[in-house]
Order: C-alpha cells, then sequence, then structure tokens
C-alpha cells in the first residue's frame, strides 16, 4: 500500500489541491434538451455526463408490461472521445451493461413506480468526458432529469465515491487520477435524507474496520450533492416560474 | 471487424502484388466527355450488355448480367413476413445484399461484408424501393441477393439492373424497368490498362475533376431514382455527365425490355 | 410524430407562399450556435446546436501505419453514434443504419484530394502517418442532421492541433517518433475546401434548405449536396423517391449556392471565434 501514500500530502492537501473531505466543483443545468420529457447536464469535475429521461410511455415490448408499476428502462453510453485513448464503442460492452443496471437499481428504488401501471420510463445517459466517479455523475444527472420530466420521486437519490487514504483518512469524490493511484474506490447510491443507502459497490479491499467511517464519509458527501442538486431544482423552477408570472407574487 | 474463424482467413497483412509491378504496362487511351457527346450516338457509348433471366432455380426469380467483363448473379426470394417486427406496417420492405465474391477483384474480398459493400447495399436498396410496388405487399419483406463473380466496373449499376430484372421475373409488382449506369472521370486520358474498365462509362477529366457517378433511371416517368457521386467535380460539368449517363441508361432500358419479353414469350410457350 | 394530411397540407401551402411553419422563406437557415474546444480529451472539437438539432464533433489523433495502396497519405474515419438522449428508437442498435448512412456520406464527401488533403497528414512515407479519429456524437435531433454534422465537423477540424513531429529515429524495422509536446508547436489543417453538406427537400413544387422535422415528413424527394466552391464532391438522394433530371439539376444548382453561402458564413465565423477559458458547453 505505499502507492496510498502519495494520495493526501502532509498538509492535508490532495493531489488537485482538494481536502480530504472536499467535493469537486458540481454544476449542473436542468432543461438543456427541448424533445426529451426531461433531461440535465452535470459536471463533477472535468466529469461531465447529459442524461434524458422518456416517458411514461405505453411499453415498447409489451410482454414486459407490468400490471401494477413501471418499467425503468436504463441505458449507460459513453462517447467514444470521453476517455483518454479513443473508445471502440459507445456501449454495449460488459460494463455499461452493468452500469446500466445499477443506474436501473438506483432509480428503481426512489420512482413512485406504483403510479404508473402498464407503462415505461427511459432514462438514457451520455457520458461526455469521463475523469473518475462515472456512476455518481451519471446517477445525480438522471436524479436531475427525472424531475425536470415531472415524475414523482419518493427523495432525491444522490451518488458518491471514498476511498481510504494514507490507510487512515477516508477521502472523498475520487477522481481518475486518484482512482489509477489509490487502492480501494466505495461506490455509493443513498436516499440522504432518509439515510438509506440502495446501491454500495466497491473495487480492491480494505480492513472491515476501516469500512463504516469511509462509508460515514461517503454518506456525508451524498448529502452535500444533495443539497446542491436541491439549490439547482430550486433555481430552475423559480426560473420557469418567473416565466409565468408566479414566482414574482411572493415579493 | 471480429473475424470468422471458421473460415481460412489467408494472412493477416499482405500487400498486393501490383503495387510492385514494374510499370511498364500499356496506357490506353480515353476519351474526354465533349469526344463521347460528339459522335453521333451516345448510346453506343455503354459497355455491351448480356442479360438473362432464371439462371437460378431454387430462387422465385434471378437474373445474370455480363456489363463488358463485369458479372453479376442476383437472385430474387419470396415475399416473407418481416422478421422482428411486432406492428403490422402497410408497406412492404426490401432487403438487400450486395456482396463481392472473394475472388472477384483484385484484391481478395473477406466473406463478411466490407464497408464499400455495405454502401453499396444501401445504394441499391434505395434505388429498388422507389421501383418496386411496396404498398402491393404490405408487411411483407423481400430478399434480394446479388454476387459479384467478376468485377470489371460498375458492379452496382450491373447488380441494381439484374436485381430490376429478377424481381419482375419473381412476379414482384413493380412500377416501372430499372436501369442503372456507372460513369467513371479520370484524373488524364491516358491510364494504365490494368485500370481500364471495361463495365464502365469511362471518360477523361479536365485538370483536377474526377470522381464517379452511379445513377438508376426509371424510364416511364424519366424519373431518376438514385443517383451518387464521389469525387470533385464542377456542378455545371456535373449535369453534363448525368445527362450522358441518362442517355445510355435509355438505351440499356431497351435490352432489359427484350429480355424481359423473351422471358414472356418462353413462359407462354 | 406522425403528421395527418391536414397539417402536411398546411406545411405545403406554407412553402408555396414562401413561407414556411416558423416564418423562414425557402432559403433561410435556422439560428445556429457554434462553439469550438468544448470537449477536453479531443485535439480539436466542436459543438454545434441548430435549432432543435445538437452534434458534438471530436477528434482524435493516432499514429498509424498508411496502407500499402496510398502511401503518400494519411488516414480519415468517420464515426456516427446517434445517442439513445435524441431520441428512444436510437437505443441499443437503433441508430445504427442513420449513423452508417451519415458516417458513409461524410467519408465520400472528404474522400477526394481537393476537398481534404490527408497527404499533410503522412509522416513518413509507407511507414507512418497520423490517422484521424473524426467522432460524432448525435444528442438530439430537430431535423437536418447532414448539414449540422458536416458544418460541426469542419469546425472541428479547424480546431484540431496537430502536434509537430520533433524527430524520426530509424532503426532497422523500427521507427521511433518524437511528437513536440509543447502545446503551442501545433500545425493547424486546411480546411479551406472541405466540403459542406446541404440537404434539399423538395415540397410540392419548391425546393427547400434546413428541413425541420416536420418538414422533412411532408418531402416527395430530398438530396444532399457536398461541395465547396462550385465544385461537388458529394450527391446523393436520401431515402426512397425519386425526381426528374429538370429537378436533379434544379437541386445542384440551388445546392450549390447555398453551400458556398455556409461555407463563407462558418470561415467568417471561425475566423472571428474567441478563444474563451471558460467554456460555457451545456450550462448556458
Amino acid at each position: 500500500m505505499s502507492k496510498n501514500k502519495e494520495l493526501i500530502s502532509k498538509i492535508g492537501l490532495r493531489l488537485d489541491g482538494r481536502r480530504a473531505d472536499e467535493l469537486r466543483r458540481i454544476r449542473c443545468k436542468m432543461g438543456v434538451f427541448a424533445q426529451p420529457d426531461g433531461s440535465a447536464y452535470i459536471e463533477q469535475g472535468l466529469t461531465k455526463v447529459l442524461a434524458a429521461v422518456y416517458g411514461p410511455h405505453q411499453v415498447k415490448n409489451r410482454q414486459k408490461a407490468q400490471h401494477d408499476t413501471c418499467i425503468i428502462n436504463t441505458q449507460f453510453s459513453m462517447a467514444v472521445f470521453s476517455t483518454n485513448e479513443r473508445k471502440k464503442r459507445p456501449r454495449g460492452d460488459r460494463k455499461s451493461t452493468e452500469m446500466s443496471l445499477h443506474l436501473q437499481q438506483a432509480l428503481a428504488a426512489v420512482i413512485e413506480t406504483d403510479l404508473y401501471p402498464w407503462s415505461q420510463i427511459d432514462v438514457y445517459v451520455e457520458v461526455l468526458h469521463a475523469d473518475g466517479g462515472i456512476y455518481p455523475a451519471c446517477v445525480n444527472a438522471a436524479t436531475l432529469a427525472i424531475i425536470d420530466a415531472g415524475i414523482p420521486i419518493k427523495e432525491y437519490v444522490c451518488a458518491c465515491t471514498a476511498t481510504l487514504a494514507n490507510n487512515e483518512i477516508p477521502m472523498l469524490d475520487i477522481s481518475h487520477q486518484e482512482e489509477v493511484l489509490g487502492g480501494a474506490t466505495l461506490t455509493v447510491a443513498a436516499l440522504p435524507m432518509s439515510g438509506k443507502i440502495v446501491l454500495m459497490e466497491m473495487s480492491q479491499r480494505f480492513h472491515l474496520d476501516h469500512l463504516p467511517k469511509v462509508l460515514n464519509k461517503a454518506l456525508e458527501g451524498c448529502k452535500d450533492i444533495k443539497v446542491i442538486l436541491d439549490e439547482a431544482v430550486k433555481n430552475h423552477v423559480a426560473e420557469m416560474g418567473s416565466s409565468t408570472g408566479w414566482a414574482n407574487s411572493r415579493t | 471487424m471480429p473475424l470468422d474463424h471458421k473460415r481460412l482467413n489467408g494472412p493477416e497483412e499482405s500487400v498486393p502484388y501490383e503495387l510492385f509491378l514494374r510499370h511498364k504496362q500499356e496506357t490506353v487511351e480515353i476519351k474526354t466527355l465533349d469526344e463521347v457527346t460528339k459522335d453521333s450516338d451516345i448510346s453506343r457509348e455503354h459497355p455491351k450488355i448480356y442479360l438473362k433471366t432464371g439462371t437460378v432455380s431454387q430462387a422465385k426469380g434471378s437474373a445474370y448480367i455480363e456489363i463488358g467483363e463485369t458479372k453479376i448473379i442476383v437472385t430474387v426470394f419470396d415475399p416473407k413476413e418481416i422478421p422482428n417486427k411486432q406492428d403490422y406496417s402497410l408497406k412492404g420492405e426490401i432487403s438487400c445484399e450486395f456482396k463481392y465474391a472473394p475472388f472477384s477483384c483484385t484484391k481478395r474480398r473477406l466473406h463478411q461484408q466490407d464497408n464499400e459493400e455495405k454502401r453499396n447495399s444501401l445504394i441499391m436498396k434505395k434505388a429498388l424501393e422507389s421501383a418496386v410496388c411496396l404498398h402491393e405487399i404490405p408487411n411483407f419483406q423481400v430478399a434480394i441477393h446479388s454476387l459479384v463473380l467478376q468485377n470489371d466496373g460498375s458492379a452496382l449499376s450491373g447488380a441494381i439492373i439484374a436485381a430490376g430484372v429478377a424481381l419482375a421475373e419473381a412476379g414482384v409488382p413493380m412500377f416501372d424497368i430499372i436501369t442503372s449506369m456507372t460513369l467513371e472521370i479520370c484524373r488524364s486520358n491516358e491510364i494504365d490498362s490494368l485500370r481500364k474498365m471495361t463495365g464502365q462509362i469511362q471518360v477523361a477529366g479536365e485538370k483536377s475533376h474526377y470522381g464517379t457517378i452511379i445513377i438508376s433511371k426509371l424510364h416511364a416517368n424519366e424519373q431518376i431514382c438514385q443517383v451518387h457521386q464521389t469525387g470533385f467535380i464542377p456542378g455545371d460539368q456535373l449535369k453534363n455527365y448525368i445527362t450522358v449517363l441518362s442517355k445510355s441508361c435509355d438505351s440499356i432500358a431497351a435490352i432489359v425490355k427484350k429480355c424481359l419479353l423473351k422471358e414472356v414469350v418462353n413462359h407462354i410457350k | 410524430m406522425p403528421l395527418s394530411e391536414a397539417e402536411k397540407t398546411f406545411i405545403l401551402h406554407g412553402v408555396d407562399e414562401n413561407f414556411r411553419q416558423d416564418g423562414r422563406d425557402r432559403e433561410a437557415y435556422r439560428p445556429m450556435e457554434l462553439e469550438t474546444g468544448t470537449v477536453q480529451h479531443a485535439f480539436g472539437s466542436a459543438h454545434l446546436r441548430l435549432a432543435n438539432t445538437d452534434v458534438l464533433v471530436a477528434v482524435k489523433l493516432e499514429i498509424d501505419a498508411p496502407f500499402p495502396e496510398t502511401p503518400h497519405e494519411g488516414k480519415l474515419e468517420f464515426f456516427v453514434d446517434c445517442s439513445a438522449n435524441a431520441t428512444p428508437d436510437f437505443e441499443g442498435r437503433g441508430g445504427e443504419d442513420l449513423a452508417v448512412e451519415l458516417a458513409n456520406t461524410l467519408a465520400s464527401a472528404y474522400q477526394s484530394r481537393q476537398a481534404f488533403d490527408l497527404r499533410k497528414m503522412c509522416i513518413l512515407k509507407g511507414k507512418k502517418c497520423w490517422k484521424l479519429y473524426v467522432d460524432i456524437l448525435i444528442l438530439e435531433c430537430g431535423g437536418n442532421l447532414f448539414d449540422a454534422t458536416s458544418l460541426a465537423i469542419k469546425a472541428a477540424l479547424h480546431n484540431t492541433q496537430i502536434p509537430k513531429i520533433k524527430a524520426v529515429n530509424i532503426d532497422g524495422d523500427n521507427i521511433e517518433i518524437e511528437v513536440s509536446d509543447s502545446v503551442s508547436d501545433c500545425e493547424k489543417i486546411n480546411i479551406e475546401n472541405a466540403p459542406v453538406l446541404v440537404t434539399l427537400c423538395k415540397i410540392g413544387q419548391h425546393c427547400i434548405v434546413d428541413p425541420s422535422l416536420s418538414e422533412e415528413q411532408c418531402t416527395v424527394g430530398s438530396m444532399v449536396v457536398a461541395a465547396t466552391k462550385n465544385c461537388v464532391s458529394t450527391i446523393s438522394l436520401l431515402g426512397s423517391g425519386s425526381l426528374h433530371q429538370d429537378t436533379l439539376f434544379q437541386f445542384l444548382d440551388f445546392g450549390c449556392k447555398i453551400a458556398n453561402r455556409l461555407n463563407e458564413a462558418l470561415m467568417e465565423t471561425l475566423a472571428n471565434i474567441s478563444v474563451t477559458n471558460e467554456n460555457v458547453g451545456f450550462l448556458k
């Protein structure tokens, strides 16, 4: 684990100058496109993700239709130019399929699926630029897009990564550079308001004793992200509302 | 492209030997467009064509065509339901496959379709879609397969002409006779005899203008149903080339008609 | 959304009156927004938004060996990816047909040496050359994909910086190439003659440019013309449908005229495009 030592300097700064518990800058925008029912764009550091939501609409493959809930169909796709080395295919490989499944799992936990029997919601995410923490960015973008589409959800679902630096300090929001250098990466998708975890995934290993603190750090990160997303949604709604006039009636 | 490992694929990397040939091949002179159009009868300018129907007995309709040295076999199978389709569609579909036989060109072709073949399949499909009465075969698909046995220019045009005849023989309802021709504009008026293609019209271009033009034509209403051009040609020149092609298509129509008539006569006998 | 007969008639009458659905005349384009250098991982990139059509183009470079047939030339490859974000129909392999058609048209438009000179991409004759990957990502379809894509590609190529070669060491069959790693030490690509694609649609008796999605449904025949400076590098009919020869010629003239106009506008925009560090991207 000698490599891990370089992750955080003696004065507590990371390679990109952040502190251990700091997120990268998050910038987001809802309603980027006109044609989908909901769309969102999010930048977490250099990682950039576009999400689009279509539906709820009639189920495409009629045999799959469910009488009591709606189907959530997700597709994860990465632009061929998103990584440093050019990718051969934008989707269809094992990693993208896994990502799609995980995304679906996270979204199924929050969407009020029983409101839409016999229907389907399509969620498509497109990674434009990959710099670590792709899955969290996708989940956050998809959440915003679903809110933009006006689909009722129980609460925000946010995701965040964390790792253990120097074998003792938990570190938040891992960039690609740190991913390559460092050891284990814990990815958590959670419902920050109720504190529930919908998805937890880890690569490589560290001692079980470290898990609680790293997990707590990741959950804190999810909560921070929730605050940022919440503000973005409120701003967006106020902006949309002000064009119709009702937002101004408060003052 | 993933290789089909059940077949003998040949070496992974190879260089065509023609590149190392000493340049002493004879050169052939090529007429310019003005000289071609000056000839009183442009119709003679198209390459020699031999067309025959019913060459493949298993298929519903088939045709064999020779344009110059280019030889192509086209088969058409009965309309069958469109596969993997859930909704009923009011229009029929055409599926086209254009394939060079591995031995047909100077460079060996693989068994799988490469990009050029896929592109040609698409062009062929577009051309034939406007010739077939798709509304008369709702929810059905007609499969057309063309195999180029020897390529000496205008393989795509030949495939389109032959496909038109094969479709007619198969009894697929069509609007019109479809013909097609390829014209190549060469960089200079003298080229290697190796590059002389007997299957297509070759004219010499001016300065740096060159390219290939393929058109397909439906004759009753003088409609051009497909046109594809590559190269670099000034707009007004391009029109002249298309006019020449269109005229040579007209003369091919006569051959197609004769062939179809023969087919009908044989059928009645 | 399929249109009803009445809606189609409405559009047709609009075209007849030279006053289209959105108030344009027959020769007018919808507003466009162009941004270059949006993708950091790429050597050059551009993001173009033509009304509701959204295209992102990135150019990547790799060192490769030239084809034995063309030892003096580099390689150019177009890859189109229709993102499912644009329409659910593109999910999985649904967008592949359109992607292949678009990539083929672009490849044949850029095939000619006058349009795009690949000889400049050669590093060492027969051994090493640059391979340009032009990756096109379609994020939203609002009609007229071909025109938007070709403009975005031209802008992305204009934005592309090819690193200069510092030294080539030949040791038997081993060839080592030293590439300059300074950002300022780069070459630009000459894109003056790179073709611009113009889609022309025949609606009723007239020919229009820049069709919107609903206008695309009303057309009886449409054609793509790739042209630069009155020279045509590709023409191709789109979809099924046929045209009379005279109509075809009329299309050709019209296409060349529009292509010239578009090209001038693009070159002027590219010359004046300001280099800002703050990329606005999708956040605007």
